[in-house]
């Protein structure tokens, strides 16, 4: 078996593994990036309408900053968040966001003048200011304050991605593509690397690294019906779970996006609502007022599409060829405004729809989109329970999201966790404790485990078949555990996966073709799936109340007092049935934004004890600070974050509005 | 940075569009000067006299018309050789393409096929018909040009010229335009479209207006059958005078 | 060409897919056809993974967003170069060939090593922005402003997805392996127009002046034809072909 040494090996070739592997080899360490397919093809390029940061620039952001993002990202995760790394995300974003812009993003600026602008259904006229001419410009999106989505029409992944690729290539980067990860190589303690295949010819070889980065994005593909991308089967978060000792944090926290189109799942963008698009019913009636009369359409993702899978069983749904479905109205946006500032969504419209958003409705439903769980790492990215592992990006949980992530905040997290964890995978490198000493016995015990489970794959079962479970698994996971959540249908689903878990062994291949051997990829990625999707469910199961994303139907309240607690699965034995959960706890005392009503969805929740108290005393720090401490001091006071940022990403963003 | 390249990419670029972009205004003057013919025998002995330059000189001198060859005979050459650059240039990259334009059936792709066909004809036909011009300039007129049509069966080198020259001249200009001004904006496929039909109609009409004059100068040919070496006297000067 | 299915039920589908696997030293390329039902709203990208579920586990493709957003599913449908994901099987006649892009390295069967190609190009024509001061550029200020409409423009050629496609449907291309295509002229023309990158004229030149970049483009305009995303690319090579003269007198 072939052995590459390297000092940091990234898995995942999207923004934050790419962002991730500059940040370490800047300085000056070697880095290989390990990709399932070509890294601009990454499902990084699929995110269209917007990266959030908080940069105040056009009139809809004036006044907008690192407090605010803070604020909206923790009511957005249902205060599920961890609130010190929601502080370095919001503080670092807009450096990330000016560093891709002198990378090359082109980022769509403020142009000063009057424009028309259409909200909440009406037409307005608005002035920019001619300071403001040239800056990034951002556009709505839901959930949010202030208008902080910075976008690049609605290919903004993309642009981003690219950017980032060529950074990469520049910096001299190799990336190892259509190569997958199988397992992480460790002695118990310490993460050394892995065991890889070659998907071009099905041979094997060991990676060796002080540090690796899992960075392979959401687990999507656990689901039927999923806006993501097909390679989009968490395998990343997969091995980390096979280690048997790294944990995944809050795994049965998953989103739904509200405008996926029917039947294909493709996503179109938030942008869409966010720059004055509609959702209507069967009768045409716009129907989003009527459920949250504060922020309508632009209410957090995991509350627009409650209430549209309510307003559909209520019988308000257009029934179709492919189910229920309802619209999404843009017409009143404009040709020219729809072809400038939404070609995607056009051109997705085209050519899979046959329609032309501009004088038709697009027939949208919600579908699974996000995982906000995933590899649980501390606010430097590396796992707290396997030394030399590190995550970035939807495959971790660094936990910014809590229970739902608001749009645009996932494609901002890819950059500043890549620039954090980077810098954290080199800081480890350059440390005594990263110093690495493996035997190759220790190689070759991982490599041989690995070519023993295709073999068997590969020889043995009898008569099961991959993608006929794969499907059982996708459908049982679309059904049970959806948006709305039960504990009898739960239970079902959990019982149904150990059931495929126990057959997906059984796997007989009916291809033994050389090479790849796309049979043989879809059976040991379902095996490892089923993993996924087991603590996904178990852990929605075990958690009774209701959370952001994730709804209880027979436990619909909030419960601060039992479940402020991020779920932790780890799967110690290989053969076990279930994983092993753990909770930690969220500290209200140490919060500097305590649980309360979010601004939008239900009202009632049960409240912690801690609340109150913390609150008196935020009260209290504040009164004792006066009133002429800046916001910087307040936050200070609160809630101390600056400490854990790298050392050259503390200081403060420059905002047009500064007194200097 | 890499070292520097050299210009002459670029140069010959230009050269092979220069030169097909003045042998292209050639062909089309050359067209309606030859089909002055068409008005009568008179206009076509006025326009072969003034390029030998009797209007300038007083009398003419044929070898004006030779150099005019030579110099046509130069840029035809030069615009050859650059354009050989692009032919397919061995048996393997032949094969290639035709496998590609078999399976795209793509219609510009063809366009340029059909340019390097009318190419590879005109490779052969120029040659023939400057040769005369070159070597005899004397003998274009209306009677020594037709007896040449006729009786010396010149008419089948001018058939497949005048096919040729004109399909290789309006797609060249068609997809001269393509290469340094294509059109962009949202209305680029209307304006290419209308280009491409621009050009069909300039192939069809140097198509019928060559074609009717080498039907002239076959009928005169035919009538003067029985006097050839005969030379032209125009109205004029035969009542001037003898 | 408008051939969708009557009230008389679904059509059945033959499918036929130009087979090769590099690996297995037996194999030849061999035309293989299958039969399936249509079903409503069918792309290649269903068809092809219900042939691979149902019928032939072995088949070979790539697809990623299967959105036409990823650029990876690049393949000959009935000759012509395109986005399978996207192409709806209603607009196909009853009987379709599939094969591989064509001047990309094969995989297998209908997948290509198009990532490494253009990798390739990118390393070549550095399609990066060159300013000398980029890694000291101080992210806590204020961006560099840019005119909205500059940035649009940027955008614009900034939409190639590196599918392939243009190189697949480029005569030029077919016969010159080292002919950079529309795909990298496209980036040199958007790296041009950036004001964030310091190259001149004279520095694009070495990279794209000779008859493997913008002299060797022989017009035939299957770039962009048949480009996926509808790039100018005609307009952009042209203008480029300009420039790269006039920085060369």
């Amino acid at each position: 078996m072939q052995i590459i040494y390297t000092d940091v090996l990234v898995i995942g070739g999207g923004l934050a593994g790419q962002r991730a592997a500059i940040g370490a080899r800047r300085r000056g360490h070697e880095a290989i990036v390990l990709s399932l397919v070509p890294a601009k093809r990454s499902h990084s390029a699929a995110a269209q309408g917007g990266m959030q940061a908080s940069l105040g620039n056009c009139l809809g952001a004036s006044g907008d900053n690192e407090d605010i993002h803070f604020a909206d990202t923790v009511r957005g995760s249902d205060w599920g968040a961890d609130q010190q790394v929601v502080r370095m995300f919001t503080h670092i974003a807009p450096k990330a966001i000016r560093e891709l812009s002198a990378w090359g993003v082109p980022w769509n600026r403020v142009q000063q003048g009057t424009r028309d602008i259409t909200i909440n259904g009406q037409k307005q006229r608005i002035e920019e200011s001619a300071a403001a001419h040239g800056l990034i410009t951002a556009r709505n999106f839901g959930g949010t304050e202030k208008w902080r989505a910075c976008y690049v029409s609605d290919g903004t992944g993309h642009a981003m991605l690219y950017t980032m690729s060529n950074q990469a290539i520049a910096a001299g980067i190799p990336v190892h593509d259509r190569r997958e990860a199988l397992a992480l190589i460790h002695d118990g303690e310490r993460c050394c690397g892995a065991i890889v295949r070659n998907l071009q010819n099905g041979e094997l070889l060991a990676y060796v690294a002080k540090a690796t980065c899992i960075a392979t994005g959401g687990f999507g593909r656990i689901y039927r019906v999923s806006t993501n991308a097909i390679i989009n089967e968490g395998m990343g978060a997969a091995i980390a779970l096979e280690t048997g000792i790294a944990q995944l944090g809050n795994m049965e926290a998953v989103q739904f996006h509200p405008t996926a189109i029917v039947p294909a799942g493709i996503l179109v963008t938030e942008g869409c609502r966010g720059d004055g698009g509609l959702l209507l019913d069967s009768a045409g009636h716009r129907f989003m007022p009527d459920y949250e009369p504060n922020k309508m359409e632009l209410a957090s993702r995991d509350v627009v599409s409650r209430r549209m899978e309510q307003h559909i069983a209520a019988g308000h749904g257009v029934k179709g060829r492919f189910g229920e479905h309802l619209w999404l109205d843009i017409r009143l946006l404009g040709k020219t405004h729809i072809e400038r500032n939404l070609r995607e969504v056009k051109e997705i419209c085209h050519y899979f729809l046959g329609i032309d958003p501009v004088s038709d409705l697009i027939p949208v439903r919600p579908a699974q989109h996000y995982s906000m769980g995933g590899v649980r790492t501390d606010h430097r990215g590396q796992s707290p329970q396997l030394r030399g592992l590190f995550a970035a990006g939807e495959a971790a949980c660094w936990d910014i999201h809590g229970f739902n992530r608001l749009g645009g905040n996932s494609v901002a997290e890819t950059v500043v966790a890549g620039m954090v964890v980077g810098d954290s995978m080199a800081d480890y490198c350059d440390s005594a404790e990263g110093a690495l000493q493996i035997s190759t016995t220790l190689i070759e015990a991982f490599g041989r485990r690995e070519q023993q489970r295709l073999a068997t794959i590969a020889n043995g079962g009898s008569g099961e078949n991959a993608f006929e479970l794969t499907r059982l698994m996708q459908d049982t996971m679309t059904e049970n555990v959806g948006i709305f959540r039960h504990g009898d249908k739960l239970k079902h689903a959990v019982d149904t996966l150990a059931t495929l878990q126990q057959r997906a062994t059984n796997i007989t291949l009916r291809s033994s073709a050389r090479g790849a051997n796309p049979e043989l990829v879809a059976a040991y990625r379902l095996q490892r799936m089923l993993k996924l999707a087991q603590c996904t469910a178990y852990g929605a199961l075990q958690r009774t109340e209701s959370r952001g994303a994730h709804y209880r139907a027979d436990y619909p309240q909030r419960n601060d007092g039992q479940w402020l607690n991020r779920t932790l699965a780890s799967w110690p034995e290989a053969d076990a049935r279930l994983p092993t959960l753990g909770y930690e706890k969220l500290d209200i005392m140490a919060m500097e934004l305590p649980p309360g009503w979010r601004g939008y969805g239900d009202k009632d929740h049960i409240a912690h004890p801690d609340t109150d108290l913390r609150q008196r005393e935020i009260n209290a720090a504040l009164a004792e600070l006066g009133d002429n401490a800046d916001r910087y001091q307040r936050q200070r006071t609160l809630m101390p974050f600056n400490h854990l940022l790298p050392a050259h990403l503390r200081g403060h963003n420059e905002r047009l509005g500064d007194k200097t | 940075m890499p070292q520097a390249m050299s210009p002459w990419p670029a140069r010959m670029d230009l050269l092979q569009s220069l030169s097909g972009l003045l042998l292209v205004l050639f062909i089309w003057s050359h067209m309606f000067f030859e089909s002055s013919i068409l008005l009568g025998e008179d206009a076509m002995y006025q326009v072969s006299r003034m390029f030998e330059g009797e209007p300038f000189f007083g009398k003419p001198y044929p070898l004006i018309v030779s150099g005019v060859g030579i110099t046509i005979f130069v840029l035809v050459a030069v615009h050859a050789i650059l354009a050989l650059r692009k032919f397919p240039g061995n048996s393997r990259q032949y094969r290639l393409l035709h496998q590609h334009m078999g399976a795209i059936r793509h219609p510009d792709t063809t366009l340029w096929y059909a340019q390097v066909a009318t190419g590879f004809c005109l490779f052969f036909l120029i040659p023939a018909h400057l040769y005369t011009v070159i070597t005899q300039p004397e003998n274009i007129g209306p009677y020594a040009s037709s007896d040449r049509v006729w009786s010396e069966r010149f008419w089948i080198v001018y058939a497949l010229l005048l096919l040729t020259v004109h399909a290789h001249a309006a797609i060249g200009m068609y997809r001269l335009f393509m290469k340094w001004y294509a059109p962009s904006g949202v209305n680029a496929k209307q304006t290419r479209a209308r280009m491409k039909v621009a050009m069909w109609c300039i192939l069809v009409f140097f198509t019928v207006l060559g074609s009717a004059s080498l039907l002239t100068y076959m009928r005169i040919g035919y009538q003067h059958t029985d006097s050839v070496g005969e030379r032209y006297k125009p109205a004029t000067v035969q009542d001037k005078g003898h | 060409m408008n051939l969708i299915a009557t009230e008389e039920g679904p059509r059945t589908l033959q499918i036929s897919v130009l087979r090769h696997n590099p690996q297995d030293t037996e194999s030849t390329p061999h035309w293989q056809t299958f039969e399936l039902e249509e079903a409503q709203s069918m792309t290649l990208f269903i068809a092809l993974n219900e042939i691979r579920q149902t019928m032939e586990p072995s088949l070979q493709f790539d697809f990623v967003c299967r959105a036409g957003i990823c650029g990876s599913c690049g393949m000959l449908v009935n000759g012509r170069p395109g986005l399978a994901c996207r192409t709806l099987t209603r607009n196909l006649p009853d009987k379709i060939t599939l094969a591989p892009l064509p001047g990309f390295e094969l995989i297998g069967d209908l997948s290509v090593n198009t990532g490494k190609w253009m990798r390739g190009m990118s390393e070549h024509l550095e399609t990066w922005i060159h300013q000398h001061n980029l890694e000291q550029t101080d992210i806590d200020r204020l961006e560099e402003r840019m005119e909205p409409e500059l940035a649009e423009k940027i955008y614009e050629l900034e939409r190639c997805i590196e599918c392939g496609c243009c190189i697949a449907a480029c005569g030029t291309a077919r016969m010159r392996e080292d002919f950079i295509g529309a795909a990298g002229l496209n980036q040199i023309a958007r790296f041009r127009l950036d004001p964030r990158d310091e190259r001149t004229d004279a520095d694009f030149y070495t990279l794209v002046g000779d008859e493997s970049g913008v002299f060797g483009c022989m017009t035939l305009l299957g770039c962009e034809d048949y480009c996926p995303k509808d790039l100018p690319l005609a307009a952009q090579i042209a203008f480029l072909r300009g420039r790269m003269v006039a920085a060369s007198l």
